[in-house]
């Protein structure tokens, strides 16, 4: 098994069955897991902000900072790899917020809610969620099955 | 001996500051200082030279020519690359030790403070303040200095901690006070007192998680850290066990005027920073 760590506004995908990817420190990023279950090719995504108006230049160099640009990439590198769309497994963890954050703070909620946006746009339903309070998570998606798991900072692990 | 002189020998068992660096640090903030009689404060520490040597020649400033001299070394890095190398160093060994209270994973305490050294930074830039960057950088960096004490306490008493973090909805170093006699800050505050810091910089560190109560002369200070902490816990950076069990300061967000797409930008900043000093720094930025 290797371990494949996808960094903070990055992403990574995969059609290795030994593969295990990785993201770390989920607080207010969300981590975005798709999987294609009979090609057996499976992403993942880490972005950090909903949109990428704020900055035009760093959108181009850096498409995974950012939701808008981050999700259509991710499915896309996954399609190139054999993946089909009607096939795909979609799971979501992050979008956490510091102790009674007025919503200026909560750049986790407003990460979230973009995603929601994005998916209802196209029709993509979400298998399965760990989203908000107050913990950190680690994500990992085993290539071979597709399956999640979590590293909750006050839970420990659990299987999305 | 009761937990909280338990808590206080420990800090008094806390290895000294760097001499090296503190005295460097010293030379450093005169606006002309004598090279070489910085070269001779650095040059007793071996550690400190290969270090900064090896900086220089890194690959980040694609020398044409290998530096073999000390003096060059420090003219070429100049004073705020010099500093920021030093404190670093002496900060990640100071947060290397074993951390089990605060980490899930290991060098987590050193990306924190690391993350928040750079955002602190990238607040002060983006707001223009006017406070000295050596202060900002040398604050945030130990802000966090007093998990290093309290760890070991903290693992022993893990659970009940968490049962008020997770009941009474009391942050976590809320839960520290309340469990402990004393939390992270005060004790990071008493340690850079130990280490006769500047008062500015023991009240940013004794005050990071309520700043309002930092003397008034030195609030800024510790507003800025505050905030830069709080930033750098909500994007997940080295947030250990206490997660996000953290307070955020939404009127220093009013105070200094800032809005949602302020924040926006302010994390993308600090990315894009903080992948340099990573790069810098030889450590990972994911």
């Amino acid at each position: 098994m290797s371990l494949v760590t996808v960094g903070i506004a990055d992403f990574k995908v995969s059609n290795n069955p030994e593969d295990t990817l990785v993201t770390y420190s989920l607080g207010s990023c969300i981590g975005l897991a798709v999987y294609d279950p009979e090609a057996k090719i499976g992403g993942m995504l880490h972005y950090m902000l909903p949109d990428s108006s704020i900055n035009q230049e760093k959108a181009e160099k850096n498409p995974a900072m950012f939701a808008n640009k981050g999700i259509p990439l991710l499915f896309k590198q996954c399609y190139k790899l054999g993946a089909d769309k009607k096939r795909m497994i979609i799971k979501v963890a992050g979008g956490s917020q510091i102790m009674d954050a007025a919503s200026t703070f909560n750049i986790g909620k407003r990460n979230y809610a973009i995603l929601r946006k994005i998916f209802w746009k196209n029709n993509v339903m979400v298998d399965g969620e760990d989203i908000g309070g107050n913990c950190n998570r680690t994500m990992y998606m085993q290539i071979d099955d597709g399956r999640i798991n979590l590293k909750i900072s006050k839970k420990g692990m659990v299987e999305l | 001996m009761s937990l909280m002189e338990e808590i206080i020998a420990a800090v008094d068992e806390m290895p000294p500051f760097p001499q090296v660096v503190q005295r460097a640090m010293q030379v450093l903030a005169e606006p002309e200082y004598e090279v070489s009689g910085l070269v001779d404060i650095l040059k007793v520490d071996q550690a400190v030279t290969a270090n900064i040597l090896k900086l220089c020649n890194s690959a980040y400033f694609g020398l044409p020519r290998k530096v073999s001299s000390l003096k060059e070394a420090v003219v070429y890095l100049g004073a705020t690359q010099l500093r920021q190398l030093l404190l670093s160093g002496a900060a990640s060994k100071i947060y290397e030790k074993p951390n089990e209270g605060y980490a899930v994973f290991a060098d987590e305490l050193w990306r924190h403070a690391l993350a928040t050294a750079v955002m602190a930074q990238v607040i002060r830039r983006h707001l223009r303040l006017e406070i000295d960057e050596n202060m900002i950088f040398t604050a945030a960096l130990l802000h966090d200095v007093g998990k290093v004490v309290l760890s070991a306490f903290v693992s022993d008493k893990y659970r009940v901690i968490e049962n008020l973090v997770e009941n009474g909805k009391r942050s976590f170093q809320e839960a520290e006070k309340e469990i402990l006699g004393f939390d992270h800050a005060e004790i990071g505050g008493k340690i850079a007192e130990k280490w006769d810091f500047p008062p500015a910089i023991i009240a940013a560190i004794a005050f990071h998680h309520e700043p309002f109560r930092s003397p008034k002369e030195f609030r800024l200070l510790a507003e800025l850290v505050a905030l830069a902490n709080n930033l750098v816990v909500m994007v997940g950076y080295g947030t250990g066990v206490d997660g996000l069990a953290c307070r955020g300061h939404d009127l220093l967000l009013k105070k200094m005027k800032l809005e949602e797409k302020d924040l926006e930008k302010l994390v993308l900043l600090f990315q894009t920073e903080m992948e340099k000093t990573c790069d810098i720094a030889g450590v990972g930025s994911g």
